[in-house]
């Protein structure tokens, strides 16, 4: 059949293929042609986009918790997206933090993360001005489930400012917001704060000098909170990005 | 119109953002997952259209183009085509879950065309539908919210085969003009 002259008839099955009054067989064969003829394709895309808002009118139903845990194995079993900014480097092993110095060179420190078992293990390298990121403490926190480095955190050892890069704007969330956390060892979290959007660098005002706020903390965490933070003061959404706090010196 | 919210978290999930994405389903899930039910017709089944399609929605949230349609109208038409092709349907005397939208139309007071018109993409739609004469925007609505197929929707309205297949097509063929002037 050919489609492409008959404007009129691709016009009509590609309107029934949207409404859905054609099933299996009819269907099927229509799919067949639609993935060969661009013009049909187009036409029931547009098709789908004229009718698909009247599902606004259908009646919303829960459903169970199980689809979402489902959904959430399925996608952790898949391997890091391609594309975006972490297309060459969906595995890794060592992090490699470059700092550039002002006057001083260049200051290089070399994290070695546990090894992961997976293939083509590549660096990532960051830079970041020596001047912003003072190597005294120093956190990168990662997606738990993708293992992408998220966030670094850092700060100088009498400093009473907490440096917080985020690798990847997109980690903000509308309508919420990211807090970080501190892990005492035996203690319950004690919030750093919240992490300000639109910015790729900010510092978080710490109680004291890090040497004292932060000296026993061997972990960062960040979770999802509702905007503004924890209402309660202690984490209430999932923990997204973790990572240890490391000294250097 | 303010900007909808759900732009930005399938911008996100596009950009890998799982925190993005779980929000995206907590706001988004149950309304497809109506959507799918109702089609689909078998909790099982629709759970599984749900998954697939959410999967779907994650590798492909980079390709929603914010111009075309409304997140939600993009979501709904993944949704609703997936539903189509899972759903098989033994006994064409289908239940009506919930009767609302069949009522609706059977008393012609077009409940569902209210809260279409408060959608986005919807409100031009739903002025369409109201031009269509009763009986082919009855056969069009109960098309598409239950997945109906020509001969499913000839029983369910008691009228000829061929009957019912002109007023979905007239009903169709008019419905693009009028929204084409739109």
């Amino acid at each position: 059949m050919d489609l492409a002259r008959n404007a009129e008839l691709r016009e009509r099955l590609a309107a029934e293929f949207a409404l859905g009054t054609l099933r299996g067989r009819a269907r099927q064969r229509l799919r067949r042609w639609i993935a060969e003829e661009p013009a049909l394709a187009k036409a029931v895309r547009d098709w789908e986009l004229r009718l698909a808002p009247m599902a606004a009118a259908a009646v919303a139903v829960q459903p169970p918790a199980r689809v979402w845990r489902t959904i959430e194995e399925r996608l952790g079993r898949e391997r890091a997206r391609p594309g975006g900014i972490w297309a060459n480097l969906a595995f890794w092993r060592n992090l490699g933090l470059v700092a550039s110095g002002v006057a001083a060179g260049l200051i290089a420190a070399i994290i070695a993360a546990p090894p992961r078992p997976s293939p083509a293990p590549q660096p990532v390298v960051v830079r970041v001005p020596s001047n912003e990121m003072a190597a005294s403490y120093l956190a990168v926190l990662s997606d738990q489930k993708t293992q992408k480095p998220m966030l670094i955190v850092s700060a100088g050892r009498s400093s009473n400012e907490l440096w917080v890069k985020t690798l990847d704007p997109a980690i903000q969330v509308p309508d919420r917001s990211l807090e970080l956390w501190a892990l005492p060892p035996g203690q319950p979290p004690k919030s750093l704060g919240v992490i300000p959007r639109a910015e790729k660098m900010t510092a978080l005002k710490l109680v004291a000098a890090a040497d004292q706020a932060l000296g026993d903390v061997p972990a960062l965490a960040v979770s999802l909170e509702p905007s503004g933070g924890s209402p309660t003061g202690a984490p209430t959404g999932p923990v997204l990005y973790t990572g240890p706090f490391l000294k250097y010196w | 119109m303010g900007a909808d919210p759900l732009v930005a978290l399938l911008a996100a999930s596009a950009q890998g953002n799982r925190a993005a994405f779980e929000q995206l389903y907590r706001q988004t899930s149950a309304k497809l997952f109506g959507v799918a039910l109702r089609i689909v017709r078998q909790e099982d089944l629709a759970e599984e259209v749900l998954q697939d399609c959410y999967i779907r929605i994650w590798n492909r949230a980079g390709d929603y183009r914010e111009g075309l349609a409304a997140p939600m109208t993009w979501m709904a038409s993944i949704v609703r085509n997936r539903s189509l092709d899972w759903v098989r349907r033994a006994n064409p005397e289908v239940i009506d879950v919930d009767g609302e939208i069949i009522e609706g139309v059977a008393s012609d007071t077009l409940g569902p065309l209210a809260d279409l018109e408060r959608s986005r993409d919807g409100a031009a739609l739903a002025r369409c539908l109201r031009e269509l004469e009763a009986k082919q925007r009855q056969a069009i609505l109960l098309a598409f919210h239950d997945g109906l197929s020509h001969s499913e929707l000839a029983a369910r309205l008691r009228q000829p085969l061929g009957t019912v297949k002109t007023w979905v097509r007239r009903g169709l063929a008019k419905l693009k003009t009028c929204l084409g002037q739109a």
